[in-house]
């Protein structure tokens, strides 16, 4: 119980401390990926590509009946990765097995906008920013006439 | 009497801690690494600290924040003509495949200043101003106390010079392009665009930043946006080659090609 009170007095202290932060990125999330379709996927990291515009890490994701298939996520550019949190080749590596949130591509396949990375000993970082980043804002700078 | 004294010397202490800096010409040094678009004091790690930038930092599914580039309910229009604001709401529909940054071209300003996931160097010497940007890798040069040349060919972020008005350093820029978004998504403008950047370093850690727009071919009168820029001591501006595997223009293409649906 303590735990979780403290728990949730840090991410509050979190939440307080995130709330005003802007966001930006090279492209629009609505533009490729659809808000309405959020997918965590749990797999092997089999490729991970520190490039820009965006960064990309490949998951090795296993079915039910033990099908297995390469899902391809985006996220930041290798910059934005370096200033929260991310260390190239050391936070994760070929061969690890983590979780993955985020959101699929409009088109279908097997790619997705990721959001949170969870990590085998529970640390959770963030490979791409939240849903509607870029995409113009609830509503447009002009009034509908 | 020694107490006195120990008050009035961590009370200049603390002021001078927080005074904006100046330069030996007397004006304020806006030199820095600057986050735009915040208002949170400290290292980049301190202000957009726990899970990375962006959300609340609890819950990844929780919505962008507010950015100061995205309209928010409430907001008062920008003051586009009705035929120019119905091009803005065509590309607002169309979820930014239009949008000059998703092919590695200049994002356009006041957008660039505003924009809180890329940081900004300024270095200021007694004659100009070099704004060095993350986002996109662009620079501008801005003189300080001439005029724009009389044969400017357009450009992106234009033809900037810059006078000192009091503690404030003001930037009158013309000499656009048509091929950048000023704000939010769709937020275009002609080549007859004016632009008067107002940077005022009120305190050790904050710039107070004010754009005005005028584009008698699209706007119906001045736009005027505000915001600040935070210090970001620590921080260092990195490449950013866009075009190093940029993937987003052969999928939009494919995108419009299959019918998409940009629901919201």
């Amino acid at each position: 119980m303590r735990e979780a009170m403290r728990t949730l007095l840090v991410n509050s202290l979190l939440a307080l401390a995130l709330a005003a932060v802007p966001l930006a990125a090279h492209h629009s999330f609505g533009a490729e990926y659809d808000a309405n379709k959020p997918v965590t996927l749990t797999g092997v990291v089999t490729s991970i590509e520190w490039t820009n515009p965006h960064s990309h890490f490949y998951l090795d994701v296993k079915d039910d009946k033990g099908n297995v298939a390469n899902w391809k996520f985006e996220g930041y550019p290798p910059s934005v990765l370096s200033r929260t949190g991310w260390k190239r080749d050391a936070t994760m590596k070929v061969g690890d097995t983590v979780t993955v949130f985020g959101w699929r591509a409009r088109d279908g396949t097997n790619w997705a906008h990721s959001r949170e990375v969870t990590f085998k000993d529970g640390k959770k970082l963030f490979f791409g920013p939240p849903a509607g980043t870029g995409d113009g804002g609830p509503i447009p700078a002009v009034d509908a006439k | 009497m020694k107490s006195l004294i120990l008050f009035l010397a961590l009370t200049a202490s603390a002021a001078t801690k927080d005074a904006t800096p100046r330069a030996a010409d007397g004006h304020p040094d806006l030199s820095g690494v600057w986050q735009g678009g915040s208002t949170r004091k400290g290292s980049w790690e301190e202000a957009n600290t726990g899970l990375g930038v962006g959300g609340t930092g609890t819950d990844p599914n929780a919505p962008a924040n507010v950015s100061p580039s995205s309209p928010q309910p409430g907001r008062e229009p920008a003051p586009y003509q009705d035929w120019a604001a119905k091009k803005v709401i065509e590309s607002y529909n169309k979820r930014g495949v239009d949008d000059p940054a998703a092919y590695c071209l200049p994002p356009g300003l006041p957008r660039m200043n505003v924009l809180g996931l890329f940081p900004i160097q300024i270095v200021q010497t007694p004659k100009q101003i070099i704004m060095l940007y993350e986002y996109m890798n662009v620079f501008r040069i801005i003189p300080i106390g001439t005029k724009h040349p009389d044969d400017m060919v357009p450009t992106y972020l234009g033809d900037s010079v810059a006078h000192w008005e009091g503690n404030t350093l003001v930037v009158d820029i013309v000499g656009f392009n048509d091929k950048t978004w000023l704000m939010s998504a769709g937020t275009f403008h002609s080549t007859a665009l004016h632009m008067t950047e107002r940077y005022t370093r009120v305190s050790k850690d904050q710039i107070d930043y004010e754009a005005t727009m005028e584009d008698p071919k699209v706007l119906t009168k001045p736009w005027a946006v505000k915001s600040t820029m935070m210090l970001r001591e620590g921080t260092r501006v990195q490449e950013y080659v866009c075009a190093e595997n940029n993937l987003d223009p052969g999928r939009y293409e494919n995108l419009l090609k299959n019918g998409v649906n940009f629901q919201r």
